[in-house]
């Protein structure tokens, strides 16, 4: 059970740190990304197929969140000055690229058998003293994270994102250009989620193209609405909502062992699906929400 | 001349929004620009802003020819807009809303955010000195901390000028400020432009309401279906045939 516990908090932590990268991102800019399994993907393939060749992982976890922020930059760059509902099919469509990529490129990524033995995080150590270490070094990740986006909040680069995020046509008005600062927004925020998938691919030890599908994008944006979009205490909140139900729900079977394996699967998401529509309900503004602010 | 109108024109398919209408608006002058609902008035303010692209002619503000330049760099030269709608930032402060309209700012850099804490705090606090100026002036210190989104129509135009004036706008077009403002605010913001013009800054304003425009201005010009009617001072404007027949519909003929 201490194990089961351990792991859920691991997979909550990368949650964590690709919800703290939406949320900057939307939460606090407005910018529609249905792309944060795209970084995710190519933060994971990048540690990967380096650690495949025998780079330490000291440096194929800053290298995957470089390469995320490398592709952030360019598609920022054409797409960014789009109308918002343009960037969100953008970067969509980008995330499901970077997937078939990796199904395709058998020659890179190994295609759909997908890359298997991605050594361990703290491999010299083993079983919880492991885990915990693994543990330790995502809180760290999370609370350097953390830090840096109340640093942002609390900045004028965070006023005037959050300007942009209310009204991006006054701020051109006063002279300053909104897409300067959502370039760099989506390049920052998908470092988080680039390296979010390289503490994935080393924590599972194998990825494969169909782990890396657009669920995974939903899946942060309800931890962000209902932990409170906007709010940093909301992406961890939420993260962990999120794992409570999607973990919570693999004990239904407990109570309704007539469902089979497979329907379970499609009910655990119901679960969740369920969960979001009263929280959209009851508490538009999520968990962390201000009740004051409208 | 401060700012010149060079027969700005536009077109969506047949319709003629803007024809071909120039005049000048002098250094330091309270200009305005009326007409009936349709007549342009705020299709042409976006083209002298640069928020759409004119089909034909061109801008120039303090002898510079604007050609193609974005709305970012037009108000960087001097010359900001508001709307006729308001676009207040409406999770931020009244004061956040001030500060953020202060060019030049080193903390909206990433990096300094990150790296050059002092000098973003130093600049941050001369900022602040100059929001607190503007917001006294313009009687906005019990509002101050108040989310913009939460203020009433007038409050929130005060809030639009409050910013064209933390830019440092040298001249500054208001999208029918009058629009949903009740009568005593109304006169409270006539005085604030007239105080604001007195020090040197130009205004050139749109207007529906007609007996507040005419107190405040010097110059009045009359659009109607996209073409400059008249000009003049507001006297001569409204005796003007042409004008009452236009803005009034014929009522008055």
């Amino acid at each position: 059970m201490d194990a089961y516990l351990i792991a859920i908090a691991i997979i909550t932590a990368i949650y964590v740190l690709m919800a703290l990268g939406l949320n900057l991102q939307y939460g606090l800019t407005g910018l529609v990304n249905f792309g944060v399994v795209g970084f995710f993907c190519v933060g994971a393939y990048t540690t990967a197929i380096l650690s495949q060749k025998g780079v330490p992982q000291y440096i194929t976890f800053p290298l995957a969140a470089l390469l995320a922020m490398a592709f952030a930059w360019p598609l920022g760059l054409v797409s960014i000055r789009l109308r918002e509902d343009y960037f969100a099919i953008v970067s969509l469509g980008f995330s499901e690229v970077v997937r078939l990529v990796a199904t395709s490129e058998g020659w890179l990524t190994q295609g759909v058998q997908g890359i298997p033995g991605i050594p361990k995080m703290f491999g010299t150590f083993s079983g919880t003293t492991q885990a915990l270490a693994v543990l330790g070094l995502l809180v760290v990740f999370n609370l350097v994270a953390i830090a840096a986006m109340l640093r942002i909040v609390r900045s004028p680069f965070g006023r005037m994102i959050e300007a942009i995020r209310d009204n991006e046509e006054a701020v051109k008005a006063l002279g300053k250009d909104p897409a300067g600062f959502k370039i760099q927004v989506l390049v920052l925020g998908s470092a988080l989620t680039g390296l979010a998938g390289a503490a994935y691919a080393h924590y599972i030890g194998f990825i494969s193209p169909e782990q890396f599908i657009p669920l995974i994008t939903f899946q942060i944006w309800m931890a962000i609405i209902m932990g409170g979009v906007g709010r940093i205490s909301g992406a961890l909140v939420g993260a962990i909502i999120l794992m409570v139900f999607l973990e919570g729900s693999r004990f239904l079977r407990d109570v309704m062992p007539f469902i089979s394996e497979v329907a379970m699967a499609s009910v655990r998401l119901g679960v969740v699906g369920l969960a979001l529509v009263l929280f959209t309900m009851y508490r538009p503004q999520g968990l962390m929400g201000d009740f004051t602010r409208k | 001349m401060s700012l010149a109108i060079q027969g700005l024109t536009k077109a969506y398919g047949g319709l003629h929004v803007v024809s071909d209408v120039r005049f000048e608006v002098p250094k330091g002058a309270l200009v305005g620009v009326i007409g009936p609902n349709g007549a342009g008035k705020s299709t042409l303010f976006s083209l002298i802003t640069g928020f759409l692209a004119a089909d034909a002619g061109d801008v120039a503000f303090e002898g510079r020819s604007l050609g193609r330049a974005s709305p970012m760099e037009r108000a960087r030269s001097g010359m900001v807009r508001t709307f006729q709608v308001p676009r207040e930032f409406s999770h931020l402060t009244v004061r956040e809303n001030l500060m953020a309209a202060a060019p030049g700012q080193a903390g909206e850099r990433l990096i300094d955010a990150f790296f050059r804490f002092g000098t973003v705090k130093a600049q941050e606090k001369e900022i602040a000195a100059k929001v607190e100026e503007t917001i006294a002036f313009l009687r906005l210190a019990k509002v101050a901390d108040v989310p913009a989104g939460r203020l009433s129509g007038g409050q929130k135009k005060l809030v639009e000028l409050g910013r064209a004036l933390m830019t440092g706008a040298r001249m500054i077009l208001l999208d029918e400020p009058f629009a949903g403002v009740n009568p005593v605010l109304i006169e409270e913001l006539s005085v604030r432009i007239r105080e604001l013009n007195e020090r040197g800054i130009g205004f050139l304003i749109i207007e529906h309401d007609l007996p507040a425009l005419n107190k405040l201005v010097s110059t009045l010009h009359v659009m109607d279906r996209g073409e400059l009617i008249a000009s003049g001072t507001p006297a001569e404007v409204l005796a003007n045939p042409r004008v009452r027949d236009a803005y009034l519909g014929g009522a008055a003929a």
